[in-house]
């Protein structure tokens, strides 16, 4: 393999002396957007990584239509059974399309995070590298625009990514699952996937932070997949091997043969342990992301027959902090963009 | 020679921070898995009394404890968990460091003008990796036994401690893997970080891409050291299941759990002659794509 970066133009910033029009600020976030977005698309290691999120994407949605297909055509032949049978109330199918969408979430969680970690590695590294920063520093630019059109080209960038694996995922449910999605399941997976965008456009935060506090870009990077490792990987991994039903395959509270009310009723007694285990939890914004996306996407049987509001209200804890990651990051983005060096470290 | 080029290796990862960081965070993670382990037996321990309690106040003849059968060495679990996500990362980084540097600082260029055999460099650096991860392995299996002789009060039987150092030995063979796609993906690259972010694909391809395909695992279930058995009931799977005992990631995991007495699934010579053929085919590769490699132009350290 040869180096697989490319060396994109510097972004065709207006100039001072250009008419007013088009040195708006918005113009400027507009073309640092457009420029962030085509240097994107052109590195081949973000397309091979989303080459392999594509697929992984494909591989468990195939996985679980199938699987899928079959009860569907079960769930069909009783149906049909029955009303031959003349039996007035059919119990409803307890299958649910959207759920087929777990693995193509799961791999948002991890491999989209990696993506966007390196999306925000590239952010800095290329102007590093190449010193355009220097040249878009001469321009009228702010930080703060300078931020927000790397942001909105990132996000853009992300988006198109998020589309991409949403749109194999439904088509995938569709054709092989035998079970299109309606408008309000499409609604649904909507807010999944736009959390989907807002969770990788954190850890684009995280990869632009690191990359800019390091003077050497690859350490910068090693530590964004330090951060990485901890949210994403590490503090859900706790929370799970904590879960007391957890312990045994099936479940420890199955294999005790207690219901949902003998499994709430036993954890009265470890509430400390409860509460410790959930604090982990929460401490990962990773997780945040999963509660919301599986509650949006029928993975868990407990949701099936919430409507959209009492969903978003049940969900509101993993909604805030899904609000306030991003907010908290733009803080330390501006800063960066503000603070980091124009030139590469002399070796 | 072979030996001074490890011996600079092992000096220059001394004063790396990053690497360093890295190191703390899986020997940390060593103790947290025995704390851990101690913790989650307590309150399985626990529920299992409160059940038996609550099934006596219904009539219901108390269940059969779940964790009497449980082996000491099961406390260590977590462990199986750990070496593929945190250590594997840990050797990826350390293969990346052990030739990157040599490159971005210019040490290559200067080695090079020299005699000096390419292969007996890359031997040198692999020495130099492989000592550098057994020492981390002898230290994580020093604190895995700490934490059972301080969780079950008793030392470990020496059959016990053979398993336990089995299944370190196990992982060094794991981790070189790792530490050998590192260096293949810097031989391969002009840049640091072009290297640093293929070889993650490649570990993420490995440790979550491939167990789905071949055994239908999520991967948030590979975050879990217990796993529900897979059916093949599927075409799809009776085809992919086939090429399950060359998951590395799988079969390191089947072959602990059976070395630990932690899992029921049996691993297979076949898993193992997988994991140390990938690690020899990398090994060769590396030799033949140092030979190639031009050190005049050096590595970008970007």
């Amino acid at each position: 393999m040869i180096e697989t970066t490319t060396t994109p133009a510097a972004p065709a910033l207006p100039t001072r002396n250009a008419p007013v029009t088009t040195n708006s600020p918005r113009s400027r976030i507009f073309a640092l957007a457009h420029h962030e977005y085509r240097a994107a698309v052109r590195s081949r290691i973000l397309l091979a990584l989303l080459g392999i999120i594509v697929t992984v994407t494909a591989v468990s949605v195939y996985i679980a239509s199938v699987d899928y297909r079959s009860k569907l055509a079960d769930y069909e032949m009783y149906k049909a059974a029955a009303e031959a049978g003349g039996v007035a109330r059919i119990a409803p199918s307890l299958l649910a399309p959207l759920s087929l969408l777990r693995g193509s979430l799961e791999y948002l969680e991890i491999i989209g995070a990696v993506i966007a970690i390196a999306l925000g590695y590239l952010t800095v590294s290329r102007e590093r590298s190449n010193r355009t920063l220097a040249m878009i520093r001469s321009r009228p630019v702010s930080s703060g625009e300078q931020m927000a059109g790397s942001l909105l080209g990132a996000l853009a960038v992300i988006g198109t990514l998020v589309a991409v694996t949403a749109m194999v995922g439904i088509v995938c449910v569709g054709s092989i699952g035998n079970d299109w999605i309606n408008a309000a399941q499409g609604f649904k997976l909507l807010l999944a996937y736009l959390g989907a965008v807002v969770y990788m456009g954190v850890f684009y935060g995280v990869g632009v932070i690191a990359t800019a506090h390091t003077k050497v870009t690859a350490n910068g990077l090693m530590i964004a997949l330090g951060v990485w490792l901890l949210i994403v990987l590490i503090l859900p991994q706790l929370g799970d091997t904590l879960d007391a039903d957890n312990q045994i395959p099936g479940g420890l509270f199955s294999a005790l043969g207690l219901d949902r009310a003998g499994e709430t009723k036993i954890l009265e007694h470890f509430t400390l342990y409860e509460k410790t285990r959930i604090g982990i939890e929460e401490l990962s914004f990773a997780k945040h992301f999963e509660r919301f996306s599986f509650a949006m996407t029928d993975v868990q049987d407990k949701y099936r027959g919430f409507s959209l509001g009492q969903l978003l209200a049940e969900k509101r804890n993993d909604i805030g902090w899904l609000i306030a990651y991003p907010i908290a990051l733009m803080w330390g983005l501006r800063r960066s963009f503000r603070n980091q060096p124009t030139l590469p470290p002399t070796s | 020679m072979i030996a001074t080029i490890a011996r600079h290796q092992i000096l220059s990862l001394r004063r790396q921070r990053t690497f360093l960081w890295l190191l703390a965070t899986f020997l940390v993670m060593t103790a947290l898995a025995g704390v851990l382990g101690w913790s989650s037996h307590r309150t399985i321990v626990g529920v299992y009394d409160e059940s038996v309690k609550l099934l006596a106040t219904q009539g219901l003849p108390a269940p059969e404890n779940p964790f009497r059968l449980k082996p000491t060495l099961s406390l260590l679990s977590n462990m199986v968990v750990y070496i593929p996500l945190i250590g594997a990362l840990l050797a990826i980084v350390l293969g990346h460091i052990s030739l990157a540097d040599d490159e971005t600082d210019g040490i290559g260029r200067l080695v090079f003008s020299r005699r000096i055999n390419r292969t007996t460099y890359i031997v040198g650096k692999a020495v130099g990796a492989a000592v550098v991860l057994f020492s981390i392995l002898a230290v994580s299996l020093a604190v895995s036994t700490l934490a059972l002789v301080i969780v079950n009060r008793a030392l470990p039987s020496f059959g016990e401690f053979g398993r336990l150092a089995g299944f370190y030995g196990l992982s060094l063979l794991y981790l070189m893997v790792f530490a050998f796609v590192g260096m293949a993906t810097v031989l391969l690259t002009h840049r640091r970080s072009l290297a640093l972010l293929t070889a993650t694909g490649v570990w993420l391809v490995i440790t979550f891409a491939v167990p789905q395909v071949t055994s239908g695992l999520r991967p948030t279930q590979s975050l879990n050291p217990i796993t529900d058995p897979v059916s093949t009931s599927q075409a799809f799977f009776r085809a992919t299941s086939k090429a399950r005992p060359y998951s590395v990631v799988e079969q390191y995991k089947q072959i602990s759990g059976q070395v630990l007495e932690t899992s029921t699934v049996k691993g297979s010579l076949t898993g193992l002659l997988s994991i140390a053929a990938l690690g020899l085919l990398l090994a060769i590769a590396i030799v033949l794509l140092v030979q190639r490699h031009d050190y005049s132009t050096g590595t970008s350290s970007d």
